[in-house]
């Protein structure tokens, strides 16, 4: 648990809750004149999260940070797979299910753990194809398979 | 048509061959979950929902949704016979709710009872699941007769009693499972109101016009949270693993179990039918109990096989009590039927009391499939434990890219978005950055599914009073539940209030 979180969690929620009450002014009311349209319940959810955010920060401000055990954070080979995998999603639709699969799963075994290269390129080329052909051409299911040129 | 009937309809669907191998295959891959450590049921039945969608794709939709619905409570109680698994042999539960068994579990596997504990596992698990699904069966209709009297204004109280069941006794913070509540039925009014037809919060963006899809937020907050976890906090080295040996209890082994395993499958079937206590507290109350009863109570944490067959006998029975609110009331107690809620309401099919009657093939295959699962598991479990206990050593190297492609896979193949790529990942990040700071995520996922149900049953009711919102307590049922649910969130507070130690249910 650490305070600074809860803390910029408290805020980043409270002002989630003032948009929501804010926006919710602006959807249409009820279109059949009935009193409850469609922005009553986002409008509550918005104020009882506000609340809630309040006594969230109030709390933080009574409790004893506690210190943070020594638990090494890897966040070099985090960064890596997450960027790959955001690359991933950008790549799947122009290049295609196969390659793309392919190229994440090598990046992603080869910065969990260096080495082993034969290894990892049979078991990322087995999941990629299989996964696609099994889907794809077997099932029947749509998925871009290869770059269309 | 009285029961009996409707449950031997239910077997000549569990018994169609695609079905007998949906289940085989949900158990096997459930069984898999729950010995793999960081994939916990919740994970493994997120993850599987897409790949069951496209696998019965060619099935009309009741069938369809009757396969997938079978495959994925496989998955489930399947995990909860697999998480004993490591406990026993590792010392490191598989699974939240198979924390208790590693006090007794891997003391026996140090003396060279490994074989026993885990043979007196799975026989407990199997007595368990098969009383709680009698219990399903007795229960099954009256509940819903009585869920049918139902109007909007008691369902809305009804609902709000399963969200405040679950976030009271979800993570060290109340304040904060509440928040995650909320949170969880804001992004629910994201898209199209169902009521008036308008857009909320939708910023004339297209993909946001049918909301946000409930799959690609739980298999991110759960799956890859779990994953990112991993791999930013590298777990300690793997421990030695004990040697299996002998795996048939001996005749004194299963005396002495088995009165613990009746008394953790009425307990955890009790506690598993109440919404928010789910596996994790049967078992822990289980084992509390076992040691009160037990002639030796010194023997426990050193090898007692009472403390192995008990709380194994409560989480299973447990996950089977957890059936019940979903298919009867529609209210599902834990993160992971909030996932199989989910997971049918995919296929237009609505758990609750019209469930039994509108889709009767769906509910009752259900039932029956899982009497043919756990026999499935049971044999399974006996003498493959070795070959399952292998499944420990998968390098997490190549594990956990896997479980990242698989989860690309599985959105893209049912949404066919890129934005739900990039969602999965952001719901990834947010799901570590959550459970690491005790916001608990199972609530979340709850109310992105119950949100919407909830939000039209209120604005019927107060459609039907005029908007008097003083319909939801002048109606003596919706007082009571309203009541019910009051009470579950401030008899915790006052207890602490008072400085007794309240008992939290982690597992989602």
């Amino acid at each position: 648990m650490s305070k600074t979180f809860d803390r910029f969690a408290g805020i980043a929620f409270l002002l989630i809750g003032l948009l929501f009450v804010l926006e919710s002014q602006r959807i249409s009311k009820s279109s059949y004149g009935s009193a409850v349209g469609p922005d009553i319940f986002p409008i509550g959810l918005g104020a009882v999260l506000i609340l809630l955010s309040l006594r969230l920060l109030y709390e933080t401000f009574r409790y004893q940070a506690k210190t943070e055990s020594g638990e090494p954070v890897l966040y070099k080979k985090f960064l890596i797979i997450f960027v790959s995998a955001l690359l991933y999603a950008a790549l799947l639709e122009p290049l295609g299910y196969v390659i793309t699969t392919f190229a994440f799963l090598l990046i992603a075994f080869q910065t969990m753990e260096r080495g082993k290269w034969i290894k990892s390129i049979i078991i990322a080329g087995i999941f990629s194809f299989g996964v696609y052909y099994f889907f794809a051409e077997f099932l029947g299911g749509s998925l871009p398979g290869f770059p269309v040129f | 048509m009285n029961t009996l009937q409707f449950l031997m309809d239910g077997f000549s669907i569990a018994f169609q061959w695609q079905n007998i191998l949906f289940a085989f295959v949900g158990v096997l891959i459930g069984t898999a979950v729950g010995v793999l450590p960081g994939i916990g049921p919740m994970s493994g039945v997120a993850l599987l929902i897409p790949v069951t969608a496209t696998l019965t794709a060619g099935l009309p939709t009741e069938a369809a949704a009757a396969s997938s619905i079978i495959l994925l409570a496989g998955v489930y109680y399947g995990a909860m016979y697999g998480g004993s698994t490591t406990s026993i042999l590792l010392n490191t539960p598989g699974e939240s709710s198979s924390v208790v068994t590693t006090l007794d579990g891997y003391q026996m596997a140090k003396q060279g009872r490994a074989g026993s504990a885990l043979s007196i596992a799975a026989i407990g698990s199997f007595a368990a699941e098969i009383i709680s699904l009698i219990g399903l069966v007795l229960l099954a209709e009256p509940l819903s007769n009585v869920a049918l009297q139902f109007g909007p204004a008691e369902y809305f109280s009804l609902m709000l009693l399963g969200l405040a069941a679950v976030s009271g006794l979800a993570g060290k913070s109340m304040t904060k499972a509440l928040m995650m509540t909320v949170f969880g039925l804001m992004l629910g009014t994201i898209g199209i109101d169902a009521v008036s037809g308008i857009a909320r919060f939708t910023y004339d963006i297209p993909v946001l016009y049918s909301g946000l899809e409930f799959l690609t937020i739980a298999v991110g907050l759960f799956a890859l949270g779990e994953v990112f976890k991993t791999v930013l906090e590298r777990d300690h080295e793997d421990g030695t693993m004990a040697k299996i040996g002998r795996i048939l209890p001996t005749r004194q082994d299963l005396k002495e179990s088995a009165a613990p395993i009746l008394r953790g499958s009425f307990l955890g079937f009790f506690i598993g039918v109440l919404p928010g206590a789910g596996a994790t507290l049967a078992s822990f109350f289980s084992y509390i109990g076992e040691k009160k009863f037990s002639k030796n109570p010194e023997q426990f944490g050193k090898g007692a096989i009472a403390g192995v067959a008990g709380p194994e006998s409560a989480n299973n029975a447990a996950s089977g009590g957890a059936m019940i609110p979903l298919l009867t009331l529609g209210i599902p107690g834990s993160g992971t039927t909030a996932i199989l809620m989910g997971a049918l309401i995919m296929y237009n099919i609505q758990p609750g009391p019209l469930l039994f009657d509108d889709h009767p093939e769906v509910a009752w295959g259900l039932i029956a499939s899982m009497f043919v699962g756990n026999l499935m598991l049971l044999i399974l479990n006996m003498p493959l434990v070795k070959v399952f206990a292998k499944i420990i050593q998968t390098p997490k190297k190549y594990l956990l890219p896997i479980i990242i492609a698989i989860s690309f896979f599985g959105v893209y193949a049912v949404q066919y978005t890129t934005f739900d790529l990039y969602l999965l990942l952001a719901c990834g990040v947010l799901g570590y950055l959550f459970t690491k700071n005790d916001f608990p995520v199972a609530p979340l996922v709850l109310a992105l599914v119950l949100g919407p149900m909830i939000e039209n049953n209120m604005r019927r009711a107060l459609t039907i009073s005029n908007g008097d919102f003083s319909t939801f307590v002048t109606n003596p049922i919706s007082l009571v539940l309203l009541l019910i649910a009051a009470a579950w969130l401030l008899v915790p507070l006052l207890l602490k209030l008072k400085g007794r130690s309240v008992v939290l249910n982690e597992e989602g």
